[in-house]
């Protein structure tokens, strides 16, 4: 060491500084990607207060009406029947709601938990949405909402495609992403559901025509526990997990989403799914057909 | 010698602990998954996490490594085990995308960082590990030895 140049002194001594500067811009990187993740945690701990009076709302208010409905039919007269319909029909769609953001909190705790895996069966497109379509003909009816199905997929056995994936995902990030349009559309308004395919590349869109997501809205609605106050319907209605669920589906089954929309004038959100596939050849998720070959190596 | 072995397919942003002796399974690319085995208890249990940190936006699931790797300690505590009888084994974190694109991001190997900086601060020793590299790698895991078996792939999926 005692005897090196002054040149190749310099030389060093630039080389460290070098890279002092560059540990410097990383350190100054981090932290601020620190101080981002710390306000973001105390932000999402305000978030999270605010969720647990949402969810509640969302559980007590739905018991209480099937509480009372039911109450009221037990007492009605005999002659009375026909109240009894309506009432029957108040208690489904209560019910249903309460069923839909059940399912959905505990999706998000499994997703958190790490406890989520795909289930691939062959799923019949166009029965699946016309199913959840159906599901949600009560309260579409009720706000004289029609949700105009366009399935524009030509082929298959009597034009029903089946394709490999997840159904019971699936049908959780329709039934969001069909509830969400419902609750932001006016009243006696439309709703459109596009589906079609793509070199084997599912292709959904929802559109409606209400209060539509303004620009910078739309880079947060993903995020957990947040809720735009701006829907008609939704005043105190929501819990604001629907849309990150929705990612986080999405995630799992390698599919991705995305808005567009204008303020005033409505919004589509499109997914793309690709067909589920085996992860690898010859190891799949589901086979019992693990083997072992002589270049494994061991730890 | 596997028969015996119920399976588990661990697939990204999950994480798996057992009692009973599994064989869990992953593929990994620029993801890392960590195997934590109790010498005492002889269990275990893996993760497989995507990206190193959570950004706070999403659910916060195993998806992000300083998460995934709490969630299995936490996990294997709740078994019964003591935090002294852990040990670690760390997989996969190769850079698996090409040109120029791969070196601003570097996922693989923050993903590395992370495992290391994050078992280190919990006392937990890596007492053997495969990372980083071009290629994916195939894992299998047995959490009643805590024997590890792994083996790179050949074609570069994930």
């Amino acid at each position: 060491m005692s005897n090196l140049s002054d040149r190749q002194l310099l030389k060093e001594l630039r080389l460290r500084l070098d890279e002092s500067n560059k540990a410097k811009t990383e350190l100054q990187n981090l932290s601020k990607d620190y101080q981002e993740v710390s306000r973001k945690l105390s932000e999402s701990e305000s978030l999270k207060s605010h969720f647990i009076s949402n969810i509640s709302n969302e559980i007590v208010n739905p018991f209480t009406s099937i509480l009372g409905l039911s109450k009221a039919i037990l007492s009605v007269e005999k002659n009375d029947w026909k109240k009894v319909v309506s009432m029957v029909a108040l208690i489904h769609s209560e019910a249903f709601n309460l069923d839909f953001q059940l399912k959905n909190i505990f999706v998000a705790a499994k997703i958190e938990a790490g406890e989520i895996a795909p289930n691939i069966t062959k799923v019949n497109i166009k029965s699946l949405i016309q199913n959840i379509i159906d599901s949600f003909n009560v309260v579409s009816r009720k706000m004289g909402i029609t949700i105009d199905l366009q399935y524009n997929i030509d082929y298959g056995f009597g034009k029903n495609l089946y394709f490999k994936n997840d159904s019971e995902k699936l049908k959780l990030i329709l039934s969001n992403l069909i509830n969400n349009a419902l609750k932001y559309s006016y009243k006696d308004s439309n709703i459109i559901l596009r589906v079609s395919i793509e070199d084997d590349v599912l292709q959904i869109s929802v559109q409606d025509f209400g209060t539509g997501i303004s620009e910078k809205n739309q880079k947060i609605i993903f995020e957990r526990f947040k809720r735009l106050d701006s829907g008609i319907n939704s005043i105190n209605r929501g819990h604001g997990l629907g849309l990150s669920i929705t990612k986080s589906l999405l995630d799992v089954l390698d599919g991705t989403i995305t808005i567009d929309s204008k303020k005033g004038e409505g919004s589509t959100f499109s997914i793309s799914l690709p067909e589920a596939r085996n992860m690898i050849e010859g190891f799949s998720g589901e086979g019992n057909d693990i083997f072992f070959d002589d270049d494994d190596e061991i730890f | 010698m596997t028969r015996n072995y119920l399976q588990y397919f661990l697939y990204p942003s999950s994480l798996f602990v057992s009692k009973e002796p599994y064989v869990v399974k992953t593929i990994l690319g620029s993801c890392v998954a960590i195997c934590i085995w109790d010498k005492r208890l002889k269990i275990g249990g893996m993760n497989h996490y995507m990206l190193p940190n959570w950004n706070g936006n999403d659910l916060a699931s195993p998806k992000y490594g300083n998460i995934a790797i709490d969630k299995l300690i936490n996990k294997l505590l709740s078994l019964g085990s003591k935090k002294e009888d852990l040990i670690a084994k760390v997989f996969g974190g190769g850079d698996m995308l090409e040109g120029k694109q791969a070196n601003s991001y570097l996922i693989g190997e923050r993903n590395i960082r992370v495992a290391r900086i994050l078992l280190e601060e919990r006392d937990i020793p890596v007492v053997a590990s495969s990372t980083g590299g071009k290629r994916g790698r195939k894992i299998l895991f047995f959490t009643d030895s805590g024997e590890v078996r792994h083996k790179l792939l050949e074609k570069k999926v994930y």
